[in-house]
């Protein structure tokens, strides 16, 4: 036991702590600014969610992930159920996504992100399969496209979009050939830049999008950049993160957050990074992505020293995971990408998100710890 | 053989993953650092001296004219002092709040206006409505307006807002058809639309506005400014102009429309004017009224509850909404009907005693002396009713509904109104649906004088006249006359709706045309009341019995109506004329039709349309009425 102490990762667990507590200071500065009716309402909920993500992370690590391999199909239908079922209730904000629960909504989305993970990670590193296969890469898109879709359809076109980078980075990080991954690359490349051409010449035959998903990538594309209309918030945020300034303007100073520049639903789930930027400057964001940096790098470290294959490639997954939530939310807060409602790992207000990060934390300590010496 | 390539995998790719994903966060470093240290000047200074606010240039909202252009719904500039949340923020809400009421408070001071809007409007806004300006004073004079630009203008956060304001001219006139405009709420489920600067402010709600909104609605624009505090200095960055909504250009002649109003009175009823000759509306009016702008923005409480709770249903578009039986104002059509499956009904002749039994049940008349021998023109003249039970009960029924089907009665009209009603036109099938039992006698009976279950509105009886006054030719009603899509320079005319032509032969239209200039013109006619000096027209009046509950005692109350049409030779009106609860159509309504005839008279005789008309003989030739027909085809003018 002493030894598997001695074993554990505690930088990880260290930047996650202070993520943790971070996300409570934000969250109740952005509370504070919209004038919350009960004030820190939200900031003390994070708090809650924080503790049972806490046992989550520490249940995460105990348990052993090999026997993940065993049970990844029961994940993997559970999530697909989940996926299914949130059709049968009521849409709020125009979508399908959550399933009402007491006391608050759960988001299967977040639980479908990490099975397809396991799944993959145990599919890839079954001794039977072949990587360099083309039926096992056929295989694994069947295993995205099921959760991939049926996000699309909820919609929540930021969530789906997360599961593209893992599914690649998994095939690749398994020693699938190079050349299919990298005709994949370049097909999903080709598609973006298509459906970017598409959108600026024939915006209203898109089938697929919404209006508003339709005018986010048009305003980022720069086809009609108006800042009267759509590109209000990107330009709102942008001012907001750049009056940072250096030092910023101070704990609970900002005031960009409060009026007028965000859509509510949005903030302070989504654009909590702008609210750490505004007040504490370029000095304060950039230790924040200092802390999401020393998180990935932890992961993939887990995934190298790794006894085992299929540790190897749930290290992985995790880390790719979190990384593409991380760079596709703070590259929308910048205006490097297009608006899309996903949230920042650890800091964003949500508890499914929040529990379901904190036991894929647990799962890459509980590689860690069974790791080679 | 499989070889394991498991064991042989190396952290190589795993490295190369995380190589690009560092790459990425320093791609992101490199984005805060351009943002917020190397640009930090330009946007630094925009946020401490200077705003940019987004100023919404309203739509412009369509405008509604009569057939003569004259304009029934416009638009005109309302100034309003507003406050621009955007530009008020300060650390917290109530900070913010604080400031916002500091602002009120010294717009106030001098101005000299009381503030109207509390904390909690305010912060309502703030949390609801951020991107739009919240509007402090409405409809500011322009003393107000010349104190504020010269005191107030440069605290900033608080501007001058106009916006566009509906106005209707002849609203008590024109309220039931235009319908209003009203203040939106916006929704609170679509986040995305609900911070759109272009949110609609005004909606219409009712009538015409509701049902063209789309079309009328205009796009709202906007600009950027820059404001720099403390100076009176703006800049526009940028601007889109606010488009134009479309215009309507109605049938409704407002002329006729007053004179409508006038001779309807304080009376509750309705009155239906319509062109025979191609189905316009040149009146459609409703009484009681209620004024529209009342509407605009919002109708307070007070004034709605004076409106919900006024025993005339002043909301009520009953030229449309109200169902009556026609009473005898049917019988020409059951005279029409009979003459289709037998052509020599219009020469026989019934005894027409006080009182007729069908069945059990003894009939009346509705004078109990009865009218003597008859023909179908003599009826008419005298609304006998023993004739027409008479003949209905030997020509059957069928035909009766059958062209009341083809008339489009008891079914709605189509014409340009958002609420219609269809009435009933009862039917084996009908009575059978309604567990009512099989058709009797008695029914046959009921229709023949307009009774028992029958109700039309007024518009279906206009639309009748004006079948009967054309001699057969059928056109639903129509209420817009053209179009201007936004944009365009020229009405594009919406077409006429000609439906068809009855199968009436000239000779059963002349005889019932005639029966009805006797209504008006002979010394026996039941509609003599409505005689005008120098005018040949044509009429018939019609009383409807119904039975109310007062009290638990069963009372019989009349709607009394009149339709009519001017001149006889070549009709230019058909009327259907209705008062609720009056004593006889011939009393009641007679009198008022006789104003509107005069006026309508006059009219005719201001535009030289009825030049001689004294010297023609009554029913001399139907050619003459048939006549403005060609014109549908031939392209004259009509």
């Amino acid at each position: 036991m002493i030894q598997r102490i001695r074993r554990f990762d505690w930088t990880l667990f260290g930047t996650i702590l202070v993520l943790l507590f971070l996300s409570f200071l934000f969250i109740y500065s952005a509370g504070y600014q919209s004038g919350d009716v009960a004030l820190g309402g939200k900031a003390l909920k994070q708090v809650v969610w924080a503790l049972i993500g806490l046992g989550c992370y520490t249940a995460g690590a105990a348990f052993d992930y090999r026997k993940l391999k065993e049970l990844h199909w029961w994940v993997y239908a559970a999530a697909l159920a989940g996926l299914l079922l949130v059709f049968l209730f009521p849409e709020k904000n125009n979508a399908h996504r959550w399933i009402p629960m007491p006391g608050f909504d759960l988001q299967p989305s977040e639980f479908a992100k990490l099975a397809l993970v396991f799944s993959l990670a145990a599919m890839l590193s079954n001794p039977a399969t072949d990587v360099q296969e083309p039926f096992t890469f056929a295989k694994a898109f069947l295993l995205a496209a099921a959760p991939f879709m049926l996000i699309v359809m909820e919609p929540d076109l930021g969530t789906s979009m997360v599961l593209v980078p893992v599914t690649i980075a998994l095939l690749f990080c398994a020693g699938a050939p190079r050349r299919p991954i990298l005709i994949l690359i370049g097909a999903g490349i080709g598609g973006l830049i298509l459906l970017g051409i598409w959108l600026s010449y024939f915006p209203d035959t898109c089938p697929f999008l919404t209006e508003y998903q339709k005018s986010r990538v048009l305003v980022y594309l720069n086809v009609s950049q108006d800042p009267l209309g759509a590109g209000w918030n990107k330009l709102q945020s942008q001012i907001a993160v750049g009056s940072g300034g250096l030092f910023g303007k101070g704990y609970l100073k900002g005031t960009q957050n409060i009026l007028g520049f965000l859509p509510r639903t949005v903030a302070p789930t989504d654009f909590i990074y702008s609210v750490v930027a505004e007040e504490t400057g370029f000095t304060g964001s950039s230790v924040l992505l200092v802390l999401y940096t020393t998180m990935t790098v932890r992961c993939m470290r887990t995934a190298v020293k790794a006894v085992d294959r299929f540790g190897r490639l749930l290290a992985v997954g995790i880390g790719v995971l979190l990384f593409s939530h991380v760079f596709i939310n703070i590259a929308m807060t910048v205006g490097l990408m297009p608006i899309t409602g996903l949230p920042l790992p650890l800091m964003s207000y949500g508890g499914s998100f929040m529990v379901s990060t904190m036991a894929a934390l647990g799962l890459v300590q509980s590689v860690y710890l069974r790791r080679r010496i | 053989m499989k070889i394991r390539r498991t064991e042989r995998l190396s952290p190589l790719r795993i490295y190369a993953v995380l190589t690009l994903m560092v790459t990425a966060y320093l791609v992101l470093l490199g984005a805060l650092w351009r943002l917020q240290v190397s640009k930090v000047s330009q946007f630094e200074s925009r946020i401490e001296s200077q705003s940019l606010r987004r100023v919404r240039l309203p739509g412009i909202r369509g405008k509604i004219y009569d057939r003569n252009d004259l304009c029934l719904a416009d638009n005109r500039p309302n100034y309003t002092i507003a406050l621009f949340p955007e530009e008020i923020r300060h650390p917290g809400l109530t900070k913010t709040v604080d400031h916002a009421m500091d602002v009120v408070d010294q717009v106030a001071e001098i101005t000299g206006l009381t503030p109207i809007l509390d904390r909690k409007d305010i912060i309502r806004h703030i949390n609801g409505y951020r991107p739009l300006p919240l509007v402090l004073w409405r409809d500011v004079g322009p003393k107000v307006i010349a104190r504020f630009a010269e005191q107030a203008h440069d605290i900033p956060g608080v501007d001058i807002y106009t916006q566009a304001t509906r106005k209707y001219p002849y609203s008590p006139y024109t309220s039931h058809l235009l319908g209003y405009v009203g203040e939106v709420e916006p929704s609170k489920d679509s986040a995305e639309e609900y911070f759109s600067y272009n949110l609609d402010e005004m909606k219409g709600r009712a009538g015409l506005e509701k049902l063209f909104d789309p079309f009328m609605r205009g796009e709202a624009g906007a600009k950027l400014v820059q404001v720099d505090v403390g100076i009176y200095r703006y800049r526009d960055l940028m601007r889109r102009a606010p488009k134009r909504g479309g215009d309507l250009r109605l049938t409704l002649d407002m002329e006729v429309q007053l004179l409508a109003h006038q001779a309807l009175g304080t009376n509750v009823g309705s009155v239906v004017v319509m062109d025979p000759n191609n189905g316009d509306v040149l009146a459609m009016l409703s009484g009681p009224g209620y004024d529209a702008n009342r509407f605009v923005p919002y109708i307070t409480s007070k004034d709605w509850n004076v409106l919900t709770e006024h025993p005339g249903k002043p909301m009520l578009n009953r030229a449309v909404m109200g169902t009556y039986p026609p009473g005898s104002t049917f019988k020409p059509l059951v005279g029409l009907a009979a003459a289709t499956v037998n052509p020599n009904a219009i020469h026989t002749v019934y005894d027409c005693p006080g009182a007729f039994r069908v069945g059990k049940r003894i009939m009346h008349d509705w004078n109990r002396g009865g009218h003597g021998e008859r023909d179908m023109r003599g009826a008419l003249m005298r609304s006998a009713n023993v004739y027409f039970f008479k003949t209905a009960l030997e020509n059957g029924h069928e035909p009766i509904i059958e062209q009341a089907k083809a008339i489009g009665l008891g079914q709605k009209t189509g014409v340009e109104v958002d609420y219609e009603r269809s009435g009933v036109l009862p039917d084996t099938e009908w009575l059978r649906q309604k567990g009512i039992g099989g058709w009797t006698d008695g029914d046959t009976c009921n229709l023949a004088i307009g009774q028992g279950f029958l109700a039309v509105t007024p518009i279906q009886m206009a639309m009748l006249t004006a079948t009967i006054a054309n001699g057969g030719y059928l056109y639903r009603p129509r209420l817009i006359q053209a179009y201007r899509e936004p944009g365009a320079d020229l009405f594009s005319p919406a077409p006429e709706r000609r439906m068809g032509k009855m199968n009436w032969s000239p000779e059963v239209v002349e005889t019932v045309r005639g029966g009805m200039h006797d209504v008006i013109m002979a010394e026996e006619g039941t509609g003599k009341s409505a005689a005008v000096e120098g005018l040949d027209f044509a009429a018939k009046t019609g009383t409807a019995e119904y039975w109310v509950k007062i009290d638990g005692e069963r009372q019989t109350k009349k709607h009394t109506w009149m339709i009519a049409f001017a001149p006889f030779d070549n009709p230019q009106y058909a009327v259907a004329f209705l008062i609720e609860n009056g004593v006889s159509g011939g009393r009641t309504v007679g009198p008022r039709m006789k104003m509107l005839m005069e006026g309508l008279y006059r009219k005719m005789q201001m535009e030289n349309r009825v030049s001689g008309s004294e010297f023609q003989v009554p029913g001399s030739s139907h050619s003459s009425f048939i006549n403005p027909q060609s014109s549908i085809f031939g392209g004259g003018v009509s």
